[in-house]
């Protein structure tokens, strides 16, 4: 659904605006941007995303094309909101492998049924 | 890796290890602002240090060859597709004061999800891989090496990749980065659920490694039809993208608002871009300004181009710009030409210099109507706030078509830019974190176990990417036949070989450009242009500039075409010349000595111009430096020169000889010096030749010390002749 078309208001528009000084405004204006962001930031808080998760990976040390198979079958399997590099570091802990072994070997299809979710 | 100044930069020497290449710096660096900075005969007030190499403006020549540089970073856009090729390019725009190079993206990396490793060649800019941003880096370090001044590195964190784009950023030293999710929602329709939550990612990751952030809403000046309608707008872009960064922790002086002046003559442009460039200053106070030139209303003329580029940065310095971003003359016409990206430069360049200490010379006025545009600007962005808010926030605000509407706000024209946000690119890809969700790496934004402990999240594992760079995994190539090194087998063979072809883009493009003007009406003329372009042996000519001079007197054109020529280095003729003295050095030393100068044209000659230019003060002749000038004028004999010489104890003699029929030039030549031989005078005098057919050669064949052709300056003349003295002095 579009906009409908309204001519220029302004002039009646800015009536409620014109006792404020240009300091009063600014403090407006920005109390104003942070209510529209507020909500959008929190949704960023408590929520992943593939890219996210790819992004982590390679700051674990994966490639970018291991990050992307990996996130790929962690995705499929359902359980990206359990975080990829916390599943696959609490793997390398409880098998006492290396996180790149333990992403080498979940690419091979081992251990998915052992995922500490 | 280091640079020579007379060496062209090698790429396969840069791609030499690049395996184990790290960034020796991380984070954005401004240049280091000096005040009351003498330089050569000036003192300026708002300029930064100097370059150890540079190419200065050619005026500088008048003023002791200085290259003072602004207190402004300035910016230059650089993406042909190739990043090998750019990399000259940069070199290049770093001589001419150059120190942030934006580096485009390959058309399409947006929709890409995941990163595109190797060295693909690109459309419109660049495919971003760590190999070539790696190469990049390396080859800025030693171009900044080279220059004296540390070179900012910038390109893109956007699409549906941004989180991962960061990550490489920050692991690979760049320097600044777009990221702005509004961009990714309005103009690449990627789902705006999954561009702001990676935002918050990508955005977490750039401030910790120092990335300075610029916005994208500029954007929205380049695709309104009449751009100054969306300025209440931009306020809001601007506002919502910086409130967002400050809210994920990223300090006010990473944030950077990307601005552009949103008209260009004939609109009165001081009357809508200097009120919005106050209003956004005054708004933003706190936050840093990068001004891009306009780029929305900008033809094929490139000085037309360049005259709005200079008012454009006449704005920035009104209102404390922190970054001056150029756009290439050539824009409007086609992908920037190297020597576009320099002329861009330049205009900052030369502007900012002019305008060195105006705001302390001026103030904008404190009321009438410069006021009065800037609250209401300010007015009708509030009222733009108090709106998406009505509608229940950002998400149904864009749902609804309130952004890049063409009204001016609170008019509406009812064609904004539509987004479901339920739809885009990467909808439904956005999950929620459950209670157990972890990211054991630095630089990671919200809830996390880990980020409970006290200890580093990723000290689990003996630290992540961010602290360990040797975990950095680097992927050379995926597809071999489409890489650099295949791309540079026909540079390295020419070079080997000594070939060379003209260029304006990529190695061998063999692209020229010439400009034309004729004397018909617009399309005959530009039919005859082009036939005429062939005629040089163009291939393919193409109009990219007509300007008509008058309907029924002529046309102007640009045309460009292929120049099929391989020119091989070693069969040309290349003279030997060395660089003359500066006038400074000449006048030194001519100065306090009592140099006498007889001159003359000779012959049967009425020529009178050419000994002018070389005599005369007001033509820039040897006259300023100090030199004795005994002028005889025209058809003097031989004789009577001598004569002349012997009266006033000359030691130079000049002879103008511009007729040429029978050889009669260098029978004079000859003649001169037979005759000074004869009277006992030749030791002691310097003869020097003049005129349009004579060569060094020519007249050293005929007994002159030297000889001068077409174009030579009094300066050419005074330094050789001060070359000479000082070596006799010496004897």
């Amino acid at each position: 659904m579009s906009c409908v078309e309204r001519p220029d208001d302004f002039e009646r528009r800015r009536k409620k605006l014109q006792g404020m000084s240009d300091e009063e405004l600014h403090h407006q204006f920005w109390s104003l941007v942070e209510k529209i962001v507020e909500p959008v930031i929190e949704e960023a808080r408590s929520h992943t995303t593939p890219s996210i998760e790819r992004s982590i990976l390679l700051r674990m040390g994966f490639s970018s094309i291991e990050a992307n198979a990996l996130v790929a079958k962690i995705l499929e399997q359902n359980l990206l909101g359990h975080g990829a590099g916390r599943l696959i570091l609490e793997l390398a802990k409880a098998k006492q492998l290396s996180i790149h072994e333990t992403g080498t070997a979940l690419l091979a299809g081992q251990y998915w049924e052992e995922l500490p979710v | 890796m280091k640079l020579s100044p007379n060496k062209k930069l090698d790429v396969s020497e840069i791609l030499k290890g690049l395996e184990h290449y790290r960034p020796r710096r991380k984070g954005w660096t401004w240049r280091k602002k000096l005040k009351d900075n003498k330089i050569g005969p000036f003192v300026y007030k708002e300029s930064s240090e100097s370059l150890k190499k540079s190419i200065p403006l050619p005026a500088a020549t008048y003023f002791e060859n200085i290259d003072p540089q602004s207190d402004l970073v300035i910016t230059t856009e650089i993406a042909s597709g190739r990043f090998e090729d750019d990399l000259r390019r940069m070199r290049m725009a770093a001589w001419h004061g150059a120190d942030h190079i934006m580096v485009i993206r390959t058309t399409g990396q947006s929709h890409i999800d995941g990163l595109i490793e190797g060295t693909p060649e690109g459309i419109g800019g660049i495919p971003i891989s760590r190999k070539q941003i790696r190469a990049t880096r390396k080859a800025l370090d030693a171009i900044e090496d080279e220059v004296g001044r540390a070179i900012n590195f910038h390109s893109y964190v956007s699409g549906v990749a941004g989180p991962e784009i960061a990550v490489l950023f920050a692991e690979e030293g760049v320097n600044g980065a777009h990221q702005d999710p509004q961009y990714n929602v309005l103009y690449r329709n990627i789902n705006m659920h999954r561009s702001f939550v990676d935002a918050a990612e990508a955005k977490t990751i750039m401030k910790d490694a120092g990335i300075l952030q610029l916005d994208g809403a500029h954007n929205a000046n380049a695709t309104a039809k009449e751009a100054w309608k969306v300025t209440p707008e931009l306020f809001v872009q601007h506002a919502i993208n910086t409130a967002y960064s400050n809210a994920v922790g990223m300090p006010n002086d990473l944030i950077a608002l990307s601005t552009v002046p949103p008209t260009a003559p004939p609109a009165p442009k001081m009357q809508y871009d200097l009120p919005y460039a106050v209003a956004l200053r005054e708004l933003f106070a706190d936050y840093k300004i990068r001004a891009q030139q306009n780029t929305r209303y900008m033809e094929s003329d490139t000085m037309e181009t360049t005259i709005t580029h200079v008012l454009d940065t006449l704005i920035s310095r009104m209102t404390s710009t922190d970054i001056q971003s150029t756009i290439t003359p050539d824009e409007g016409r086609n992908i920037p030409w190297h020597y576009n990206n320099v002329a861009g430069v330049n205009t900052a360049r030369q502007t900012l210099m002019g305008l060195d200490g105006l705001m302390e010379q001026v103030e904008l006025k404190k009321d009438g109507s410069l006021r009065e545009n800037v609250r209401e600007l300010k007015e009708r962005a509030v009222l733009f706030l108090e709106e998406i808010l009505q509608k229940g926030g950002y998400y149904t605000a864009v749902e609804q078509g309130q952004f890049v509407d063409q009204g001016y706000f609170p008019e509406r024209k009812g064609d904004g830019i539509v987004r479901d946000p339920q739809s885009g690119d990467g909808a439904d890809t956005v999950i929620a974190r459950e209670a157990n969700y972890g990211a054991p790496v630095c630089s990671h934004f919200g809830n996390n176990i880990y980020a409970q402990n006290n200890n580093k999240t990723c000290d689990d594992y003996g630290g992540c990417t961010l602290c360990d760079p040797s975990k950095v995994q680097y992927i050379d190539e995926l597809d071999a036949p489409d890489s650099v090194e295949k791309r540079l087998e026909q540079p390295l063979a020419d070079q080997a070989a000594g070939i060379l072809r003209p260029e304006v883009e990529k190695h061998g493009d063999s692209i020229v450009c010439v400009t034309l003007f004729v004397p018909e009406s617009p399309k005959v003329a530009e039919a005859a242009a082009l036939e005429m372009a062939r005629h040089m042996g163009l291939k393919n000519p193409e109009v990219i500039s007509r300007r008509v001079m008058h309907p029924a007197e002529g046309s102007v054109f640009e045309i460009k075409g292929i120049l099929d020529v391989a020119i091989n280095i070693e069969k040309l003729q290349i003279p030997t010349g060395e660089e003359p003295l500066s006038d400074k050095a000449i006048e030194d030393w001519v100065r306090p000595r009592n140099v006498q100068v007889v001159a003359a044209t000779v012959g049967e000659d009425e020529h009178s111009v050419g000994l002018h230019e070389i005599l005369d003060i007001k033509h820039g002749g040897i006259e300023k430096y100090g030199f004795q000038c005994h002028d005889l004028g025209t058809s003097v004999p031989i004789e009577r020169v001598l004569d002349m010489a012997e009266e006033t104890n000359a030691q130079v003699v000049l002879i103008s000889t511009i007729v040429t029929h029978s050889d009669i030039h260098k029978q004079h030549m000859l003649h001169l010096h037979e005759l000074a031989k004869q009277r006992g005078m030749r030791k002691k005098l310097i003869l020097v030749a003049g005129g349009g057919q004579i060569t060094e050669q020519l007249a050293r064949q005929c007994g002159m010390n030297t000889g001068f052709g077409h174009g030579t300056t009094g300066r050419d003349v005074g330094s050789f002749l001060v070359r000479v003295l000082r070596e006799l002095e010496a004897e």
